[in-house]
């Protein structure tokens, strides 16, 4: 920009100084090559400008990614791109409490097999692309196809992300609520959970989103710190009692 | 008028398939000045300084590539010869009138004749011709000259005319 | 100058009929409606009877609705001789199994009365599939009103069905193109949206360009070649008194009215250079917009008024720029391959319309405000110049076929809906360009 401004005074400098000297017809052409100049750097900036905050949007992403994946590790799962094997989802609603922490059942076998993570994994790539709907195609179609496969609880979640991310609470509010009535064990619970009640807060229902933050803590014990300090900020925010 | 016309098919005929077009329109063009500025000996003898003694011997138009303003030397070499016989003459009010093809917005084409008719006149202005006798009009893609969808009719479409009163 | 409102004065009433309470059954609606989002939607098969009570004008009104459905691509409409109950009693309750049993989900039944002061149209739209009346409406009005009516019935039809608000009660602007390529005659015409009531508001002396409505529709903008050079000119559309919009030394063009209908955004040429206004319609007060060293034109303002859309090729090529109403903050939105053109912003705020030119054909295409998301729905040889149905889920815009051998080529009007998926010819008396749609009549 200041590029710009420079070279507009460049030119009102230089045309009357040298219009005295030099042919009218010089001094037009002169006018008109600065000006092409000037449209030709404008058009490189624009161009610079959108491709940097295209990067900026996938660094944004990946970031998001990476503490994902780190927040994975910590918790002792170690697969890349989804999360560790979890709980058996077999809760329902009228399931005893959960149990507090989610190693104790053995990883179910996961129907579908190789297929069935690579639908996972495809949809979790189109999400990380920011192609929302194409992950909330492939996100519904695992959950449909594996209610019981390791991921599903995770598959939920991110299901309500694709809808979060759209900002489409309602359709975010009914996966939530779905991910935490059937995977409430799932290592993607205690974010699920979170991320209800921020969807509930987002659609201006402020008691509800307080007391989904209430159960967090009674849910959750294990959570992690991060999870936690999240819910504190979130119960803050939210004026909860 | 419509020999010139009818000279400019033959020659974008003749051209077509040696040549690219852009090439093929400057050697045209080119072709149509040598003729203007000598008149072959069958030519009809017009009055000095009359209207069809502009448009004959000097050339009452210019030509541009295309989305450009900017003139070409062949243009520059048309206008200087425009200015000149308009010196000559100073009972005549110029109409620069800008036209562009069809292969663009009618709006967008709009201002881009009024850009093109502004750079003749400019140029008219520049060597010699006074302001007070030019003025502009753009009639964007509204105006063809030539009526067809080719490169041949559209780099004839592309034109500025110094339309005399 | 009389206002439409005050000549056609409508008397709406709902009609909660005895039928659906005999009728107890759940208020299912499965068949009778369509998302017309979604890409692979079925049309829906609907009959229309002759309206029954008159002689002629209950058969018009069933064909102007039959017409307009139709043309929507989200109906198909039976086939009148179909239609196998004939002057069925609007207040009857219609056999459903006899209509299902020829493909239909819906029935449109209706009758015209005369009244001391004209006639009384009543419709109703039948859901033949639950066997319910899906809904209804009553008009007093002047006998020569029955096209509208029909319009109007058509758009109570539309919305019940597709949940969208319709938009068969509205005209279009257009140039009208007569006569030879080199020396066309361009003039402004007004007509119905479905091409009835053709008429024109310009003479054809001089050209005449690039019509647009203002909110009320009692007004165009448009441009025209006078004295001097071509300016915006103002037109009443009932008296057809025109006058020039401001008084600039150069040419000004590409108008276009805000949403509120008090202020027209358009370019002016100094120099060469074409930079955006904006002129204050009653008080005439003038400011400036844009001042870059290049050709900004198109302006088209957001629906709510605040941001303004248009075109300019300050980068080098015509790309599609956004910025707030009063000028400043200017951001280039389009970044794809080609050049993009007439940008406009749909009345419900979601879409920006454009034209775009790339490897040598011409689309016409939509994106998001922002510039994403981009998705072109037709193109061609040329087609250019979209114009936003007021329900913003269908555009209008024209198609011209190349020249050959001298001769011109045919320019006609297009519909299209925002899926891509069902384009039309728009039928016009002559050739046509730059429609402009207006927004519905004001009831």
């Amino acid at each position: 920009m200041r590029l710009l401004a420079s070279l507009f005074a460049f030119l009102i400098a230089v045309a009357p100084a040298h219009a005295q000297r030099l042919d009218p017809v010089q001094v037009e052409d002169r006018f008109q090559q600065l000006q092409q100049a000037i449209t030709l750097l404008t058009g490189q900036i624009e161009q610079l400008q959108f491709r940097n905050q295209q990067l900026q949007q996938r660094l944004d992403k990946m970031q998001t990614d990476y503490e994902f994946r780190l927040e994975q590790l910590e918790k002792g799962g170690a697969r890349p791109g989804g999360p560790a094997p979890g709980a058996a989802p077999t809760a329902r609603p009228a399931a005893p409490p959960p149990q507090p922490g989610v190693a104790a059942a053995p990883p179910a076998a996961a129907p579908g097999g190789a297929a069935a993570e690579q639908v996972y994994h495809d949809a979790f790539k189109l999400l990380q692309d920011g192609d929302y709907a194409g992950a909330e195609r492939g996100f519904r179609t695992f959950v449909q196809r594996n209610p019981q496969h390791v991921l599903a609880g995770n598959a939920q979640y991110w299901l309500g992300e694709t809808f979060y991310a759209r900002r489409d609470f309602q359709n975010a509010l009914n996966a939530f609520a779905e991910g935490y009535k059937t995977y409430r064990a799932s290592p993607k619970g205690p974010d699920n959970l979170l991320k209800l009640g921020i969807t509930l807060s987002a659609m201006g229902r402020k008691q509800d989103s307080c007391a989904m933050f209430a159960r967090f803590n009674q849910d959750y014990p294990r959570a992690t710190d991060l999870q936690k300090r999240r819910v504190d900020q979130e119960r803050q925010k939210n004026q909860c009692g | 008028m419509s020999g010139r016309t009818n000279g400019t098919r033959k020659d974008i005929k003749m051209f077509k398939f040696k040549m690219l077009a852009a090439v093929a329109a400057m050697f045209m063009l080119s072709a149509c000045a040598d003729q203007a500025a000598v008149p072959a000996g069958g030519a009809t003898a017009v009055a000095p300084g009359s209207i069809a003694d502009f448009r004959q011997n000097v050339g009452d138009r210019v030509f541009f590539d295309t989305d450009q303003s900017s003139l070409r030397p062949d243009a520059r070499t048309t206008l200087t010869r425009q200015a000149e016989w308009l010196k000559r003459y100073g009972n005549y009010q110029i109409t620069v009138e800008g036209h562009a093809d069809e292969r663009g917005t009618r709006e967008y084409n709009l201002a881009l004749g009024d850009r093109r008719a502004t750079a003749v006149r400019q140029f008219l202005v520049a060597q010699g011709v006074p302001a007070a006798r030019l003025k502009t009009i753009s009639y964007g893609k509204e105006r063809p000259e030539v009526v067809g969808s080719d490169d041949g009719s559209w780099s004839r479409n592309r034109r500025g005319v110094s339309a005399l009163q | 100058m009389p206002r439409p409102t005050s000549r056609f004065r409508f008397l709406v009433a709902a009609c909660a009929v005895a039928a659906t309470s005999v009728f107890g059954i759940a208020p299912a609606r499965a068949q009778l409606t369509i998302d017309m989002t979604r890409p692979n939607f079925e049309p829906v098969p609907i009959a229309i009877a002759d309206f029954a009570g008159s002689d002629r004008v209950g058969a018009e009104i069933a064909q102007i609705i039959r017409n307009n459905l139709q043309n929507s691509g989200l109906f198909r409409v039976i086939p009148p001789a179909a239609v196998i109950e004939k002057n069925v009693n609007a207040n009857a309750v219609p056999r459903h199994a006899d209509w299902r049993g020829i493909g239909a989900s819906g029935l449109v039944v209706g009758q015209v009365t005369a009244t001391p002061g004209g006639i009384k149209v009543d419709f109703r739209l039948w859901d033949v599939v639950v066997g319910q009346q899906a809904t209804g409406l009553s008009l007093n009005t002047q006998s020569a009103q029955w096209r509208r009516v029909a319009h109007i019935f058509s758009d109570a039809i539309y919305k019940r069905v597709t949940g969208e608000e319709g938009y068969f009660d509205t005209r279009v602007a257009y140039v009208s193109e007569t006569g030879p390529l080199n020396r066309r005659v361009k003039r402004i015409a007004l007509m119905d949206q479905d091409g009835a009531n053709n008429r024109y508001l310009t003479d054809g002396a001089g050209l005449a360009l690039t019509p647009r409505f203002s909110p009320t529709l009692q007004e165009i903008v448009y441009m025209g070649y006078a004295e001097g050079p071509p300016r915006v000119y103002l037109q009443n559309v009932e008296s057809n008194r025109r006058e020039l919009l401001g008084n600039f030394p150069g040419m000004s063009f590409a108008p276009r009215f805000s949403p509120d209908g008090t202020k027209v955004a358009m370019s002016l040429s100094q120099d060469g250079n074409s930079s955006l206004y904006e002129m204050n319609v009653r008080g005439r007060s003038q400011r400036r917009l844009t001042n870059s060293p290049g050709i900004d034109t198109s302006p088209s303002y957001s629906a709510d008024g605040t941001q303004i859309v248009f075109n300019s090729d300050r980068g080098g090529t015509q790309q599609l720029y956004v910025m707030g109403s009063g000028g400043g903050g200017e951001k280039r939105i389009s970044f794809g391959d080609g050049r993009y053109a007439t940008p406009v912003w749909s009345p419900r705020g979601d879409f920006i319309a454009f034209t775009k030119i790339a490897g040598g054909q011409f689309g016409i295409g939509v994106m998001r405000p922002d510039g994403s998301g981009e998705r072109m729905l037709a193109s061609g040889f040329l087609v250019e110049g979209p114009t936003w149905a007021p329900n913003g889920r269908v555009l209008m815009f024209f198609r011209q076929q190349p020249n050959a051998a001298g001769r011109a080529g045919a320019v006609s009007l297009h519909a299209i809906d925002i899926t891509g998926r069902f384009e039309r010819q728009v039928p016009t008396p002559t050739d046509a360009s730059d429609p402009a749609w207006s927004p519905l009549i004001p009831q």
